[in-house]
């Protein structure tokens, strides 16, 4: 889960950067088979839960495991048929398609509206900062189950808060019975709308963080030397943010890319598959037809896909030294 | 822009209102949902079901609470939440500290493979492995058993938590122990009265992690539990929205008990939440 849920809270505070040889302050003797020792029950679960269960899911994929295979675990190696399955398969691509789109808007509300807030937290009072940040955080540390279910309330078609305020603005219409879910993009509409909403505060909290570092006098040259805000975005802010940025860019994505919960809640993928994502047609393919290997192989491709962001990710972080 | 520039009356003091402004409204924007949970929760059901909502919770009425804490198994679902959650977070915490302590104190070889091993664990998406994760565990008679689901969340934390203490075992100086050794201490002694009341913070962080990651977590309990007496709070709470006619006054009231811990959870050590993460990034 550590990377479907939003809420990491801290690094630690960054003490443990070492790129160079080890420093005087490492204790010198050797330390036998001590560390291997204390790692070992870490190993031991990591290796049985995630380990292997991974090379099951590459196993899988390769397979033909259905329903009757649950009974016999008996299944037939049938090489990359599933992968070829899965490729020919309009709607496999209309969700590849969709789940691009899905994570391409996300993402980029979410870093957009996430450095603007972040702007902001920077240019208010006080009061007005703890508010802000007040309400950020409670937004934060909303189950994302709970969330979803009180989007479900607001937006249910009768008595749902939405229908009516859009019905008083009196700019579409009568939207008094109005049914989001039946509409494939209203109903996607909304996924993101929630899933953006969820997310935003930690972008936008992490970002500030990240501006509160960057020294003030630098700000103050730029002014005295005439540069308006566009241009101290340019060429101080972005810049200096740029790992933070791209962080939480590759973060977002492949939380975008994995969600689950608000979809499966809110549409089930539906109306008509309209809503399915790859995290959710991975698990209908297996669950709901009982088809474990190709929804095995769905889940190599997402992985596949996600692999190559998280090269980005790893990069990124060696660069930054924190991977020693 | 900062506070101590602005006299009344100046430009930047009236752009400051207006972003004061801004703010206020951003802030009114993102909480409202928040707020529509609760409020809807504090209803009376006629206000619920009206074609006007009412913005103001009055008259307050707990009879939403009473009704969703009345629905059959609620406690159970309850302790069933808290124990997987708790035994998880326990878990995962004692094992990522002797796991931490090991990466942060000793240089090994191998060390390096294991730090770029959990970075690389931490990139596999827990949605990806429902599907192997079931199959092994349906395979070892795991499947509708709490502890299945709790060494599931366990392991799934596991790469973060020992990454993030192992970050603060490194901020606390090696000489505190070799004090405490010279003193006279055991080694398990010294990791017990030296090196554990300094790691509190990271404790707490890392506990608050691991706790909502299991508590919040719907896809692993939703496909591991099938009877509804092992059903953790998350899987009974969407349950509501699929029976026959929505109790909405009831299904909101129980998200609200549902959030509250983790609002107040939060809303206390939110100082230490923001930016930690990214602490380093912008040094570098």
């Amino acid at each position: 889960m550590a990377l479907t849920e939003k809420h990491r809270p801290v690094r630690a505070p960054d003490r443990g950067r070492r790129t160079g040889p080890p420093g005087p302050r490492r204790r010198a003797r050797r330390p036998g088979m001590l560390p291997w020792a204390m790692l070992a029950p870490a190993l031991a679960a990591l290796l049985l839960i995630q380990g292997y269960p991974l090379l099951r899911l590459l196993t899988l994929s390769t397979r033909e495991f259905g329903p009757r295979s649950l009974f016999t675990g008996q299944s037939d190696f049938i090489g990359l048929d599933n992968f070829t399955r899965i490729f020919t398969d309009a709607d496999f691509l209309a969700v590849l398609l969709r789940t691009v789109v899905f994570t391409l808007v996300c993402v980029t509300l979410l870093m957009v509206l996430g450095f603007l807030i972040s702007h902001l937290l920077m240019t208010i009072s006080p009061w007005a900062r703890v508010v802000t940040t007040v309400c950020l955080v409670l937004v934060w540390a909303m189950p994302m189950v709970a969330a979803t279910l009180v989007w479900q309330w607001m937006f249910q078609p009768q008595y749902g808060v939405a229908n009516w305020l859009l019905t008083q603005l009196r700019v579409f219409g009568d939207m008094s019975v109005y049914d989001w879910f039946s509409h494939p993009t209203q109903a996607l509409g909304l996924i993101i709308l929630l899933t953006v909403w969820k997310g935003l505060p930690f972008v936008a909290l992490t970002l500030f963080a990240a501006r509160g570092q960057i020294s003030e006098s630098l700000y103050e040259a730029a002014r005295l030397d005439g540069a308006g805000t566009l241009q101290m975005f340019r060429h101080i802010t972005i810049p200096i943010m740029r790992p933070v940025l791209a962080i939480l860019t590759i973060l977002e994505v492949i939380w975008s890319v994995n969600s689950f919960t608000p979809i499966w809640v809110l549409t089930q993928g539906g109306p008509d598959g309209a809503t399915t994502t790859l995290g959710v047609y991975a698990y209908i393919t297996a669950f709901s037809r009982n088809e474990y290997g190709s929804g095995a192989s769905v889940a190599v491709v997402t992985v596949v896909i996600l692999a190559l962001f998280s090269v980005a990710y790893v990069r990124r972080l060696s660069r930054q030294g924190d991977v020693v | 822009m900062s506070a101590t520039k602005t006299s009344p009356g100046t430009p930047a003091r009236r752009r400051r209102s207006v972003n004061n402004t801004i703010a206020m409204a951003v802030s009114a924007v993102m909480v409202f949902p928040v707020y529509w949970m609760v409020a809807t929760a504090l209803k009376e059901r006629s206000d619920i079901l009206s074609a006007v909502p009412k913005f103001i919770p009055w008259p307050i009425s707990l009879e939403n609470f009473t009704r969703a804490l009345d629905k059959p198994g609620f406690w159970t679902f309850v302790r069933n939440s808290l124990t997987v959650t708790v035994s998880s977070v326990v878990l995962s915490l004692v094992i990522s500290l002797f796991a931490a302590i090991a990466i942060a104190r000793f240089r090994f070889a191998g060390r390096k493979a294991v730090l770029t091993v959990l970075v690389l664990v931490q990139m596999v998406p827990a949605a990806a492995m429902v599907i192997p994760v079931y199959l092994m565990l349906r395979s070892v008679g795991g499947l509708d058993f709490l502890p299945g689901l709790v060494f599931t969340y366990m392991t799934f934390v596991l790469p973060f938590t020992i990454w993030t203490l192992r970050g603060f075992v490194d901020g606390v100086p090696v000489e505190l122990e070799e004090a405490a050794l010279v003193d006279g201490c055991g080694r398990f002694q010294m990791y017990v009265r030296v090196l554990l009341p300094l790691l509190m913070p990271g404790i707490v962080a890392t506990s608050i992690f691991a706790f909502v990651n299991a508590w919040d977590d719907y896809i692993f309990a939703y496909v591991i539990m099938k009877s509804q007496d092992n059903y953790t709070l998350p899987v009974w709470l969407v349950s509501f929205k699929t029976s026959e006619s929505v109790d909405y006054g009831a299904m909101i009231a129980a998200s609200t008990i549902f959030s509250i811990p983790v609002l107040v959870f939060f809303l206390l050590v939110q100082r230490r939440l923001v930016g930690g993460m990214t602490s380093g990034a912008v040094k570098g």
